[in-house]
């Protein structure tokens, strides 16, 4: 019997879906085969988040709480991410894969001298290990992989699983955590343009997406109405990122983001497969593009052709009267 | 300032590609720079342009990536190091930072620099393998770089905010492509990467062992993704469009 364990991030006061995500499949995993399903929480404030992991079924969960972790900094996540796998000796650790897990992925497998298999879209137990897809070559590949060894770190990418709740009764076990000032080479001078209340597009159900189609300020204003109607998370493509007309963190494709929502209109985009590659797992595609051969409507469910000036202020209207 | 910025040469995922017994043949075998590293090359010699310095790039691929490194010559990086490879092994992501780091053991820089991760496979691991290894202080994902006295100041894209970052030197940094437009060699760079030094390094000529050169995860196919249905194509006019569409999203896919 071994441990399957999960990291949980929490990241602006809420717990990561992707990372429960993870746990779902962990726990699955652990009662498919007999190992055990457990859960680790590093944060300022860890144990505020204890009942709500309980939900999805680990029979253990580990905290690790001091102030350090109220921004992400890699050091002291590393140090305690190797306290942990001291303590938990997992066989198999999975992560949600945030920008955080990108952030130390690599270095904990280095020094754990663990084998590890990034941005995964899914994996199962074997014999020696686990084996793994993960989309390559601007996600139109599909690779199948293998990880082997008594110690394997794996991320998952975000909307690759269901939600799955499970028996509620963890044991609770915190893990002492210390870390000195001389120990942290990096200084973390300043955060710009975090918001605890922005929709994060890695978990919103609908996103409208605007790309270089919409750069003018009126098409900002139409993208910002549509995206309020249907109370959607916005994201954009890299024209409009790098124009610095969208945040940065709006991006959405193989430099951005990784979205999977049930509805997905992506406005005055081409459709280049560096973008699609974030938004090809979306349930529902709608395209709004002036040019019918724009890549975009080879892989939407509903293909507008237009301008998209002249599309949306009906659209939204129509929207409007729908949602009542 | 020293910079050593590592790069990598990368099928071009833009050309066809086919599958065949499993493995990814691409008829046209067009290599390129990875573009993350692209950024990461520019990135150096904007710093150098500014503050003086030396940028050197290293690349671990066979034969064929010397073009890729001519590449970054043209660009305008000051001298290379080659550390060949036959091309056919199955290394992954660990054993090419146990590589550089072996290459980088005995070398003194300010910097080290790579992209975020490859293009073909986006992993994004050996950056901060490599910084684990040479236990250098790193940011990973940078989208901004300045240089200070002894400290290289990151801004890094996080999961929601840009995080501003002060590594005191030497440093690892990887790089996203949102940090600049790499330049187009001129003419001009492309004639005097020609005089430019490469140094080849065999892998025996490094102090590596046999060990670290075992991957410990292997890719044992690939398969196209599954594509998705083709949808349905709306032309006519704006009201109509806007309209039956908003109905079938409502009605057909219950998604409102
Ligand atoms: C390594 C690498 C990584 C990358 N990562 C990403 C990534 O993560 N995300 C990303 O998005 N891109 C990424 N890119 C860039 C990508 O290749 C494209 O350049 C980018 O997605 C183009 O953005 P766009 O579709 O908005 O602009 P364009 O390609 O210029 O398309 C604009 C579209 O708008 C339409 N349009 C214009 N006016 C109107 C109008 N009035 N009404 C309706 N339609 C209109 C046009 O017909 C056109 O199809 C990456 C590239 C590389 C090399």
């Amino acid at each position: 019997m071994s441990t399957l364990l999960t990291h949980i991030a929490i990241s602006d006061g809420k717990i990561k879906r992707s990372s429960l995500e993870v746990l779902s499949h962990m726990r699955q995993l652990a009662e498919a085969n007999r190992h055990t399903a457990e859960a680790v929480i590093i944060d300022a404030e860890a144990s505020n988040y204890v009942d709500e992991v309980k939900k999805y079924g680990p029979s253990t969960i580990y905290t690790v709480e001091d102030p350090i972790f109220e921004n992400h900094m890699n050091t002291p996540l590393l140090k305690a991410l190797t306290k942990v796998m001291d303590e938990a000796e997992p066989y198999i650790f999975g992560f949600g894969s945030t920008e955080s897990t990108k952030d130390i992925l690599g270095a904990l497998a280095a020094n754990q001298d663990a084998a590890v298999l990034s941005d995964v879209s899914e994996f199962e137990l074997t014999d020696e290990g686990i084996e793994a897809k993960r989309p390559v070559m601007a996600a139109k590949i599909l690779s199948d992989n293998v990880a082997e060894g008594d110690r394997i770190l794996v991320s998952v990418r975000s909307g690759s699983y269901d939600l799955d709740e499970g028996d509620a009764d963890a044991d609770v076990v915190d893990i002492d955590f210390s870390i000195d000032d001389s120990e942290i080479q990096a200084t973390l001078r300043e955060i710009i343009g975090a918001s605890g209340d922005k929709i994060d597009l890695a978990e919103a159900e609908t996103i409208v997406a605007a790309g270089r189609g919409a750069k003018d300020e009126e098409g900002q204003d139409l993208i910002n109405e549509l995206a309020s109607v249907l109370n959607a998370g916005i994201g954009a493509s890299r024209a409009l990122t790098e124009a610095g007309i969208m945040d940065p963190s709006l991006q959405i494709g193989q430099t951005g983001k990784v979205v999977s929502p049930q509805l997905y209109i992506a406005v005055g985009i081409s459709g280049a497969i560096q973008h699609v590659a974030g938004m090809t797992n979306s349930k529902v595609i709608v395209a709004i593009n002036k040019d019918p051969d724009a890549p975009i409507f080879d892989i939407a469910d509903y293909g507008i052709v237009g301008d998209l000036y002249k599309v949306l202020p009906p659209f939204i209207e129509e929207l409007k009267k729908i949602k009542g | 300032m020293k910079f050593y910025v590592c790069i990598k040469q990368v099928p071009d995922v833009d050309a066809p590609i086919q599958i065949k017994d499993g493995k990814l043949i691409q008829d046209t075998d067009r290599m390129v720079l990875n573009a993350y590293d692209a950024s990461a090359v520019e990135e150096a010699l904007v710093l150098k342009e500014e503050h003086g310095g030396e940028v050197e790039v290293v690349l671990v691929g066979p034969d064929k990536a010397k073009e890729t490194i001519r590449k970054a010559l043209a660009m305008g990086a000051d001298k290379a190091t080659h550390i060949a490879t036959s091309g056919d092994e199955d290394y992954d992501s660990a054993t090419y930072a146990n590589i550089l780091a072996t290459f980088f053991s005995d070398k003194e820089y300010d910097v080290i620099s790579c992209g975020k991760q490859s293009q073909d496979t986006d992993a994004g691991l050996a950056g901060s393998m490599l910084g684990e290894h040479l236990d250098l202080p790193y940011a990973t994902n940078a989208v901004g770089l300045e240089a200070e006295e002894g400290t290289l100041v990151v801004k890094r894209q996080g999961d929601a905010g840009q995080e501003i970052i002060g590594l005191p030197t030497p440093c690892l940094v990887t790089c996203s492509n949102d940090m600049n437009e790499p330049r187009i060699p001129s003419l001009k760079g492309i004639m005097q990467s020609k005089r430019k030094p490469v140094e080849d390094v065999a892998l025996s000529d490094l102090d590596i062992d046999e060990s670290s050169l075992q991957p410990k995860t292997k890719v044992t196919g690939h398969m196209e993704k599954p594509e998705r249905e083709p949808g349905q194509k709306f032309e006519g006019e704006p009201e109509e469009l806007a309209q039956k569409v908003a109905t079938l999203l409502d009605e057909e896919e219950n998604v409102i």
